[in-house]
């Protein structure tokens, strides 16, 4: 590391901080394109068809299709970028970029492996350095941000079914930040802290002291509104196909369709994160108590993608929920399961003084 | 960075008050909201900022933009004839409140605070503090913002709903 910073007259703090960078958005956005993959072959195989494995490099190397993501992308290239008459052409060609950048974004502060001391200098594998003061109101606040894209895309194509699922996204979206964020305020509580590496610290590395044994009630809650925050089935309300045509993109086309498919699928990837550093210990790998840097950020990527598969498990299992029943569920059973988990917390906690 | 920040909340804010397109100048002032939580991070409160973010764009411009997609109102409203005393009125009560206001902010123990340079520099709010002065030192201020906003919150559904 020090003698790379020193070719490139850097100082390895700099460096470390381009290459973590690189390192979380490179690996985000192509684990993202990958999970478009995953999904289809992941719905043919749960509805016993194929799916798409005859892409090919050179027409030869068929890696059981994952090619397909090449030529899926080199497709939307050169498609066509249409934009609707009536549309609000500067909105229309921001929308996008306004889905796609809170997606990514809110992976920053999770870290993804334990940090580790070399030549004097600690580096940390998260891009926001521990103790900046944010913590986990970080990608609550960006979560927020998420609703944007999706009211701004809906609104500037001047089309009824996409403001249909833009209002649709947006009300769904906001009434499940509630409980979200009342169940990450409960393990604010037991932790002791906000930081995402207080945290997992706290958590240890037996599997049966981490959040998800600790607090199956807030689990259940924050699980359930991550869906409902990415937008994806059963509450997948911005684009009901059967409904709606296809939502908030029903007039996006080509490269700039593509970005809000991508930001759909980053948004997932940052859920699982999440998922798997609040509820089930981060980089900390089970019945390790030192695990090596690699280690700890295999297990860390072994449990994103388990929960990216969940997100897609699901979606191919469960019928979508009609809008009245989500927003029943959503403020008569989420908003006061979270309320009571936080209050049972709290009595053990005064009770434990 | 700072001016960077400030020149983001300012144009925000000029740009919201002279777009015609409503949707337009609410997008703008998310802007300028953004400008602001960059502005609380430099200034060593970076729960202030994500505060900002939850509560101000997270939630409220998104009601805001919500109902008016809802009234669905794609022209650009005309303006009234306008009125030039009105002009006059409004540009010395702002000159008023803007001289005011940069005199209060002058006169603050706050201000003295920017020369600290090195060890003297106060520690990052964290959520803790904030916690511990809230329950601490404005627990009364607390306790009456809270149910205030249960009041309204309560006064909202009873004028809304039609059969309780």
């Amino acid at each position: 590391m020090d003698k790379l910073a020193s070719l490139l007259h850097l100082t390895p703090a700099l460096l470390w901080m381009a290459l973590k960078v690189i390192i979380v958005f490179a690996g985000v956005m192509s684990l993202a394109a990958i999970f478009t993959w995953v999904e289809r072959r992941g719905s043919a195989m749960i509805q016993d068809r194929i799916g798409p494995n005859r892409a090919a490099l050179f027409g030869k190397i068929r890696i059981i299709g994952l090619a397909q993501i090449l030529a899926d992308g080199i497709k939307m290239f050169f498609k066509e970028d249409l934009a609707p008459t009536d549309a609000n052409r500067n909105l229309f060609w921001l929308a996008p970029f306004l889905a796609f950048v809170p997606a990514l974004m809110g992976f920053a502060i999770i870290p993804f492996g334990r940090s580790f001391v070399s030549g004097g200098q600690t580096y940390h594998l998260s891009v926001l350095d521990p103790g900046n003061g944010m913590g986990m109101l970080y990608p609550l606040a960006i979560g927020g941000m998420a609703v944007y894209g999706v009211l701004v895309a809906a609104w500037s194509s001047n089309n009824k079914w996409s403001i249909l699922g833009g209002m649709r996204a947006s009300a769904a979206m906001v009434s499940y930040e509630i409980g979200m964020s009342l169940a990450v305020v409960s393990i604010f509580m037991t932790t002791g802290g906000y930081d995402p590496a207080e945290i997992i610290t706290a958590q240890g590395h037996l599997p049966w002291t981490w959040n998800i044994v600790r607090q199956p009630l807030g689990f259940i809650v924050f699980f359930t509104c991550m869906f409902a925050e990415t937008n994806r089935l059963p509450f997948d309300f911005a684009e009901g196909e059967s409904e709606i045509v296809a939502g908030f993109n029903t007039e996006f086309g080509s490269m700039k369709y593509s970005l809000l498919a991508l930001a759909e699928y980053s948004h997932m990837m940052t859920a699982s994160a999440l998922i798997a550093t609040l509820y089930f210990g981060g980089w900390q790998v089970p019945f390790v108590k030192d695990p090596t840097v690699l280690m700890s950020v295999a297990c860390f990527l072994m449990k994103l993608v388990f929960f990216a598969w969940v997100f897609v498990w699901i979606r191919w299992t469960v019928p979508r929920f009609r809008y009245d029943q989500l927003m029943k569920l959503g403020w008569k059973r989420m908003l006061p399961l979270s309320m009571v988990n936080l209050v049972v917390h709290a009595w053990f906690m005064s009770q434990s003084h | 960075m700072f001016i960077t920040f400030a020149l983001i909340t300012l144009l925000g804010a000029l740009a919201m008050l002279l777009q015609k397109n409503v949707i337009v100048a609410g997008l703008c002032m998310v802007a300028t909201f953004f400008g602001v939580a960059g502005l609380f991070v430099l200034l060593g409160n970076p729960v202030a900022a994500a505060l900002q973010i939850i509560v101000y764009t997270g939630a409220i411009m998104v009601l805001v933009l919500f109902v008016i997609m809802m009234l669905n109102s794609h022209e650009e409203e005309k303006a009234e004839s306008p009125r030039p005393i009105q002009r006059w009125v409004s540009l010395a009560l702002v000159a008023a409140l803007a001289v005011g206001s940069v005199k209060l902010v002058l006169a603050s123990p706050g201000v003295k605070a920017l020369n600290l340079q090195g060890a003297a520099l106060p520690q990052a709010t964290t959520l803790q503090k904030v916690g511990a002065a809230l329950f601490a030192d404005h627990l009364l201020g607390f306790e009456v913002a809270g149910l205030l906003l249960l009041a309204a919150m309560i006064g909202a559904v009873a004028l809304t709903k039609r059969n309780l």
